[in-house]
């Protein structure tokens, strides 16, 4: 388990002091994969590098497995990292070495034997799915083969900590995918907690179980995917949702929807897991005996379930009271846009 | 005509001698050198409660550098006959130049190691940190690897530096073939065989900058 308490980071620039990380507290539980999500600048990459200190708190504690990592020695941090692995968004290989030599470079770290170190690396080059690649040079890879190399070489001293730096931020959307199935087969496997940053809400709802939104330093939401995802609190959530919704942003589709339909109203309806299986709108339609016309749907698949969204337009002269009773009632968000 | 040359033999073995000697030594301090310097210097890769004293340490070796790199050779070389007389027993002969040429060259390789080693991926240098490497690891597996052609090309500027320089070594009668072409030309008048010394010297660079170039591509991986 990993825990943050009152976590704060500044930095001081000549005239100014930088506020990173603010006031930060989270509970990160075993086996899980966490997400950190927020806009570049709202302070998660320090955050991130302050759980394996690349980065030193000012101010709170950082305990993971009951150790506060802030009161660690210099060389116990090393120690303590030997257990915190990483991947970043720029693979970060070392290019004078092979693909193989690359997985083995912490095991060397750590003083392991070379034959044994060697066989090791070579079993997680195979884990990745690069046995074919083992003796050639980073520079002939693709970025979804430097990415595999990175997680072999962070996986391959038994790590109980994944921590992933925008990991998937280079890749096109098809290696993306790829990369994230294999850090979820990862997660299964060795029952390995994954924190990852990220600013694409893609890939946080694809593989996270939960996750904390941030924003100037703060956090500002943390909840399951799921239950961000249906029920949003903070404007910064909603507007990172609803670009993985729409694949445009909100204020620019619903202008859209708005132009297109400038009267009567317009309703964006949204589903979660528990009603997105049943025919709720047609009963409902049906009961009230409101015609309804659907301008815009979407429905995503999360770890926990399905997410719909839609837009419904009805005309002018139509009453919609009844239809917002008859949707809350399904326990259906109804927003008027 | 090959009888001829022979009166370069001696010259040659004293131009390599107060090459290849001073190199190898400049080579190693000034890698040492460079190393302090660049470590010290504001990248995180010590971690030390004392920022102040690493500080100090890091603005001390880059004055020292500075400082040693702007003394023309020939004050240096005027300089150090006092130490070279404690170090070598004599301030005049072709030993008697190693310790102002090794001087004049340590200095500027270890400012060229700096270079290297600030080209040096940053995200390297981080990841590795997060993997678990210390100093010497960072310094030793990742800094050295992964700046090798640079350090190899350096190596070759360093030694055609020390090829002009051992020329001004003449004067505490070092000998070499800059010292052989400069004698035959201005105070001998012999035109032919100042052109013949000076021809060896620019094939003897030619050499070390083609070795150079070659090793340095051959351990570029990138």
């Amino acid at each position: 388990m990993i825990e943050l308490k009152n976590v704060c980071k500044t930095y001081h620039s000549k005239d100014q002091e930088i506020k990173a990380v603010e006031n930060v507290s989270l509970t990160i539980k075993d086996h899980e994969i966490f997400g950190i999500v927020g806009y570049s600048g709202a302070g998660k990459s320090t955050l991130i590098r302050l759980i394996n200190g690349l980065e030193k708190v000012d101010a709170g504690e950082i305990i993971i497995d009951g150790e506060d990592i802030c009161k660690l020695s210099e060389r116990n941090l090393r120690q303590k990292r030997q257990e915190i692995a990483m991947i970043f968004q720029h693979f970060n290989l070392l290019w004078s070495r092979t693909v193989l030599e690359n997985i083995a470079f912490p095991l060397e770290i750590a003083k392991v034997h070379k034959e044994e170190r060697l066989a090791k690396a070579r079993e997680m080059a195979i884990q990745v799915g690069l046995e074919d690649k083992l003796n050639v040079y980073p520079s002939s890879l693709s970025g979804g083969q430097k990415q595999r190399v990175a997680i072999a070489r962070a996986l391959v001293l038994n790590p109980k900590i994944l921590l992933c730096d925008e990991a998937t931020s280079a890749l096109d959307p098809k290696t993306t995918e790829d990369i994230l199935d294999l850090l979820k087969a990862i997660n299964r496997k060795y029952h390995l907690t994954i924190v990852m940053i990220t600013h694409q809400m893609e890939t946080v709802q694809k593989i996270c179980h939960r996750l904390a939104v941030m924003k100037e330093g703060k956090v500002v939401e943390s909840d399951t995917v799921d239950n961000i995802f249906t029920s949003p609190s903070h404007p910064v959530t909603k507007e990172l949702i609803q670009t993985v919704d729409t694949g445009v942003d909100v204020i620019k589709l619903a202008k859209e929807l708005k132009n297109k339909y400038p009267d009567g109203h317009l309703l964006r309806v949204t589903f979660d897991n528990e009603n997105s299986e049943k025919p709720i709108l047609f009963e409902v339609a049906k009961k009230v005996d409101v015609p309804i016309n659907i301008v815009s749907a979407n429905i995503k698949n999360t770890q926990a379930g399905a997410l719909g969204v839609m837009y419904i337009h009805i005309e002018e002269r139509q009453d919609i009271a009844m239809l917002l009773e008859e949707l809350n009632k399904n326990d259906v968000v109804v927003e008027v846009v | 005509m090959l009888e001829e040359l022979n009166y370069l033999i001696e010259p040659l073995y004293e131009t390599l001698f107060l090459t290849f000697v001073p190199l190898i030594l400049a080579v190693i301090l000034g890698a040492l050198i460079g190393t302090i310097i660049f470590i010290s210097g504001d990248n995180g890769i010590l971690d030390v409660e004392e920022k102040s004293f690493l500080k100090t340490v890091h603005v001390v070796f880059d004055a020292l550098v500075n400082i040693f790199r702007s003394v023309p050779y020939l004050i240096l070389l005027i300089w150090l006959l006092p130490i070279t007389r404690f170090l070598v027993g004599s301030t005049i002969g072709t030993n008697a130049a190693v310790p102002s040429l090794t001087l004049s060259a340590t200095p500027f390789f270890a400012r060229m190691v700096v270079i290297a080693f600030t080209e040096v991926d940053k995200g390297t240098i981080e990841a590795s940190k997060a993997l678990g490497a210390g100093t010497l690891d960072i310094i030793f597996k990742v800094l050295i690897p992964e700046s090798l052609p640079a350090l190899i090309s350096s190596i070759a500027v360093t030694a055609i530096n020390l090829v002009s320089y051992s020329t001004m070594a003449g004067a505490i009668g070092a000998g070499g073939l800059g010292f052989e072409a400069y004698q035959y030309g201005l105070i001998r008048q012999d035109p032919p065989r100042m052109l013949m010394a000076t021809g060896i010297i620019i094939v003897i660079v030619f050499i070390i900058q083609i070795v150079g170039d070659v090793l340095s591509k051959y351990v570029d991986k990138r």
